[in-house]
């Protein structure tokens, strides 16, 4: 009996995971072995090569300490870091912020739901064009409203030190509706009783918050963080978009870790260069995440 | 207390509105330049409201390319991968969340890491396997890579775990298989994220050029997104028509976004029992 | 719900279903007749963006001539373009035949993947004496000939004529130099705070030649090491900077403050801008004022910037014959340069006297001859094998010294060390 229903068990398993596995082996765990292969050898990802041909030009892991040795590899790490840093805290509070005002019934909020994930639904080629103007320290708004309250913008895009804060407000503008939606989904969760009751046993506003809202949402907090990371560790499309010109914003000041990857893998043709760059990159995010599982422990609450 | 139920909704109208308001500024000037023609572009003071109206833009677009088989085929692509996507995933989900079994989460942390290595450098290969798999210009090497997603398996995975227990047990009570309550328990009450997870798929997906434009090359194939990349020059882009092939491309999301929208509360059973 | 799953089961059917049928449906029966058919892939940018219909009318015109051959135009924007060319070559799903600008040619041909033309010249007894000479010296490389020319630029003085009047200053001429450019320059930027003399772009495809006109150069003779920092470099370099931070005739990055210098042009905010002829058509369309072209003046020499897109053969082409009829066609046939000249469609790269005397006499630019005098002065950037890397080191130190961040002298000696380290010559 408790064997049988082992087989069952195991049956089930296989059949629910057969599809995401089957995908997961042939177009994501195969290439990334391809990947790894390649990052030890100098193809340029222009002359032919398949799977059986292995490691084109092998240099072990030669690549990988020209990396690390190249002063590029850390000056464009810290701009990565940099974004992260002033990305991550904004867009907690930010879509916070949206999700504390989407949980209301007033009338007309179904207008604010769309209103405030139109960015979310804008591609990155129109989006990132449209803030190029937004930032435009002379025919954009944004520097025409700071004047108004009497503050002199910075030159943003066309500024070394402003043009990766540019970009991260282009970036919350873009991903606070998402996030904010999935917080308003973990907000619903939450019982009214529940926080009526606290409120009659005279917990304050902050004991309620760290007591009540923040443990009930915090899976989804953990969630939002994870991705967060990974997402911005390779961060690409907005800066290629906004800060283009080959060279990535005011002398470089906004090359991140996929940008370099992207012009090593196809305008320098150094596939190889640009496969351990990745795997780099890797390493780097899976630590973060690693860490991020880890931790979680300490503070995500689930129900189950 | 009359007070308060009077300040309450004016604090909220006027500070959702005041965030609309920022939020909207660039929506304002895509369909303001979408509007103009190309010497208003570029005059000084910005002219907010073109001073003359011009639809040549969109005219233009139409008169590229065939557009009613680029919308039908984008349609296809994306219908068909977003329902691929949210069945496999939500399948997949269903067993990192509620089934227990060794190597699970060492399972979970391989789909994970899926998402850290950039895809640049996996294009060349993946391109190989679906050469090798024969679906080199076809939609179904277009769509079958959607069948694995690990940002969609993550997601669900998050929300069904806090499904509560006591929910799956009273099935297993009444004798619910794994699929039954895959199907009757896990799935309804996973109607809020699906949609949410499901127009962020169609979105990806109805946007995307990059694999349409490396996987296919019959003209009778080509999606929405590719053709409107096209708008593209050598040496120019014109902001006013690439606006308006932007503008164009939103309408259907924004369409499914609102029927969508509908069903984001309707979850709300979940939370009568929780806390 | 229940529903909801059935009809993702229903759809996944179909799905399935349709695939199949369309992947049958792949196979062309060939079009009639005892002659077999072949079809030529054929992967291009230059249609983009509007262009496709005079592409089109080229292929009618071809296909109407060879019967027995079939073009499959496939057109990419020049954004994607080279990535999605790159994916196919690697994995051996090249293109028959494809367009090439000339600054990737070069890698391509040393990284071996383009069929070399010679044998396909003497097999089809193909006259070159039609075809522009220096266009077609650029798509050669280690002494063959890797692609035939398609079409051609280079790179001319544009000025605003409305605001050379306004401000009383005297058209270019042909015996300018920089000091002479630099003077109505500074008279326009007196007209106004947002009109400004000048753009003259301080990047790398405009440094190496600019360098060429005060006697410079970015490689040794030889080709074998890089002369980047010289006094003559630095004093070039000093001369372009200049202008944007000292007499401010060039508008400064946040001047421009994201508006593109062809854009500031056409708004008649510019008194002169430095560009390719690929602007003609542009300009035309959206200038409202007058404006002509000169040969660029130079200080110690003239010179002129060239530019070519090119067509070529993937190596491992199984129609390779027919391919070579189809780019023969595009590079050097009446019928395409007619189609070309017509739509104001880039330069062809042939030169048949009677098209050739309809381009020059479409105006604006009245001053069309520029065009070919500029020929005269022609110089091609180094040849390398690294080019868009060695491309994006310069940049970054040029636009260093464009904002200030760093002295010329700084900026070209650490140019020519990153670029010693990181690029390999011959």
């Amino acid at each position: 009996m408790q064997s049988e229903l082992q087989r069952d068990k195991l049956k089930t398993i296989m059949f629910f995971l057969f599809p995401s596995i089957l995908g997961l082996l042939l177009f994501s765990i195969i290439p990334i072995i391809a990947s790894f292969l390649l990052s030890l050898s100098k193809w340029d990802g222009l002359t032919r090569w398949n799977f059986k041909a292995g490691v084109p030009n092998i240099v072990g892991f030669g690549n990988f300490k020209e990396i690390l040795t190249d002063a590029e590899f850390w000056k464009v790490l810290g701009h990565t870091l940099y974004f992260i840093v002033l990305y991550i805290p904004l867009i907690l509070f930010s879509s916070l912020l949206v999700a504390n005002l989407l949980n209301n019934d007033f009338k007309g909020i179904v207008a604010y739901r769309v209103f405030y994930f139109l960015p979310v639904l804008t591609s990155w080629v129109a989006g990132a064009l449209v803030w190029k103007w937004v930032l435009s320290p002379l025919y954009g708004p944004l520097n025409e409203m700071l004047r108004f309250i009497g503050i002199k913008g910075p030159g943003w895009l066309q500024d070394a030190a402003w043009a990766m804060p540019g970009i991260v407000l282009a970036s919350i503008w873009k991903d606070m509706g998402f996030f904010g939606l999935i917080f308003l989904g973990a907000l619903q969760g939450i019982n009214i009783e529940y926080i009526e009751a606290a409120k009659i046993d005279g917990a304050t506003w902050w004991q309620r918050l760290m007591k009540i809202t923040l443990p009930i949402i915090s899976p989804a907090i953990f969630f939002v963080v994870v991705i967060c990371i990974i997402n911005s560790f390779q961060l690409f499309p907005q800066i290629m978009i906004m800060t283009e010109g080959g060279s990535a914003g005011p002398h470089g000041a906004t090359q991140v870790m996929v940008e370099r990857i992207y012009k090593y893998a196809f305008k320098y043709f150094k596939m190889g260069y640009a496969a351990a760059y990745s795997w780099l990159l890797f390493v780097i995010i899976f630590g973060f995440t690693t860490l991020q599982m880890k931790l979680q422990k300490k503070w995500v609450h689930y129900d189950e | 207390m009359m007070n308060k139920t009077i300040v309450k909704p004016i604090l909220f109208y006027l500070f959702a509105s005041v965030l609309a308001f920022f939020i909207l500024i660039p929506f304002f000037w895509m369909i303001s330049t979408s509007l103009k023609g190309y010497g208003a572009l570029m005059s000084i003071p910005i002219q907010w409201i073109p001073e003359t109206i011009s639809f040549k833009s969109f005219a233009q677009i139409f008169a590229i390319f065939p557009f009613a088989r680029a919308i039908f085929n984008s349609a296809f692509v994306s219908i068909l991968s977003t329902t691929i996507t949210i069945l496999s995933a939500s399948m997949a989900a269903y067993v990192f969340a509620k089934i227990k079994f060794r190597a699970r989460e060492k399972l979970f942390l391989v789909v994970l890491a899926t998402m850290m290595i950039p895809g640049q450098v996996t294009v060349i290969p993946i391109f190989l396997v679906l050469k090798k798999l024969g679906l080199i210009n076809t939609f179904t090497g277009l769509i079958a890579p959607t069948i694995f997603n690990a940002f969609a398996i993550f997601m669900l995975r998050q929300y069904i775990k806090d499904i509560p227990d006591d929910f799956i047990n009273a099935a297993v009570m009444d004798g619910a298989s794994y699929f039954r309550i895959f199907r009757s328990v896990i799935m309804p009450l996973s109607v809020p994220i699906i949609m949410t997870l499901g127009v962020i798929t169609f979105m990806g997906a109805w946007n995307d050029y990059f694999w349409p434009l490396i996987i296919l090359s019959d003209k009778t194939k080509m999606t929405l997104s590719l053709a409107l990349s096209q708008l593209n020059g050598q040496y120019v882009s014109k902001y006013n028509i690439l606006m308006a092939g932007s503008l164009l491309s939103m309408i259907p999301i924004i369409v499914i976004y609102i029927f969508a929208q509908k069903y984001f509360t309707s979850g709300l059973q979940l939370g009568g029992i929780k806390g | 719900m229940k529903r909801i799953v059935n009809l993702a089961v229903t759809a996944m059917v179909m799905f399935i279903f349709i695939s199949t049928v369309t992947a049958g449906g792949k196979q062309e029966a060939p079009a009639g007749g005892t002659e077999k058919v072949v079809t030529v892939d054929y992967t291009n940018f230059s249609g983009s963006g509007g262009n496709a219909k005079f592409l089109e009318q080229m292929k009618e015109t071809f296909e109407k001539q060879n019967t027995g051959i079939r073009i499959k135009i496939k057109t990419v924007d020049f954004g994607n373009y080279f990535i999605q060319l790159q994916t196919k070559i690697a994995s051996g799903s090249a293109p028959d035949s494809y367009e090439l600008n000339y600054e990737n040619f070069i890698t391509y041909a040393k990284k071996n993947v383009l069929m070399d033309l010679g044998p396909l010249f003497k097999k089809s007894n193909f006259d070159t004496s039609m075809l522009n000479k220096n266009a077609l010296n650029a798509f050669r490389a280690d002494g063959k000939q890797y692609g035939l020319p398609e079409s051609y630029s280079t790179v001319l003085l544009f000025y605003n004529k409305d605001l050379f009047d306004k401000a009383g200053a005297s058209y270019p001429a042909d015996d300018w130099k920089w000091a002479d450019e630099q003077r109505a320059a500074e008279k326009i930027r007196a007209l106004g705070k947002n009109i400004f003399g000048i753009s003259h772009p301080i990047q790398f495809w405009e440094f190496y030649k600019v360098v060429q006109q005060n006697a410079g150069s970015l490689l040794s003779k030889d080709g074998t090491k890089f002369t980047v920092d010289t006094p003559q470099n630095v004093e070039t370099l000093q001369f372009m900077v200049d202008r944007v931070l000292k007499s401010n005739v060039m508008p400064s990055e946040k001047q421009m403050a994201g508006m593109g210098d062809w854009d500031m042009f056409k708004s008649g905010r510019l008194g002169m801008i430095v560009t390719g002829i690929w602007a003609f058509n542009d300009f035309t369309k959206d200038c409202k004022f007058n404006w002509d072209i000169a040969v660029e003046p130079g200080n110690l020499n003239k010179a002129t910037h060239f530019f070519a897109n090119g067509l070529v053969i993937n190596k491992d082409s199984k129609v390779a014959g027919a391919a070579f009829e189809w780019v023969k066609f595009m590079s050097a046939s009446k019928e395409a340069a007619r189609i070309r000249v017509d739509a104001g469609w880039e330069l062809p790269a042939s030169t048949y006297p009677e098209v050739m005397a309809d381009y020059n006499s479409k105006t604006p630019p009245a001053n069309r001859k520029a065009v070919f005098e500029s020929l005269n002065y022609l110089v091609t950037p180094p040849v390398v094998e690294q080019m868009s890397e060695m491309t994006d080191i310069l940049n970054l130190q040029l636009q260093a010294a464009r904002d200030g961040d760093k002295t010329p002298a700084q900026a070209l000696a650490d140019a020519q060390k990153e670029l010693e380290k990181k690029i390999k010559l011959k």
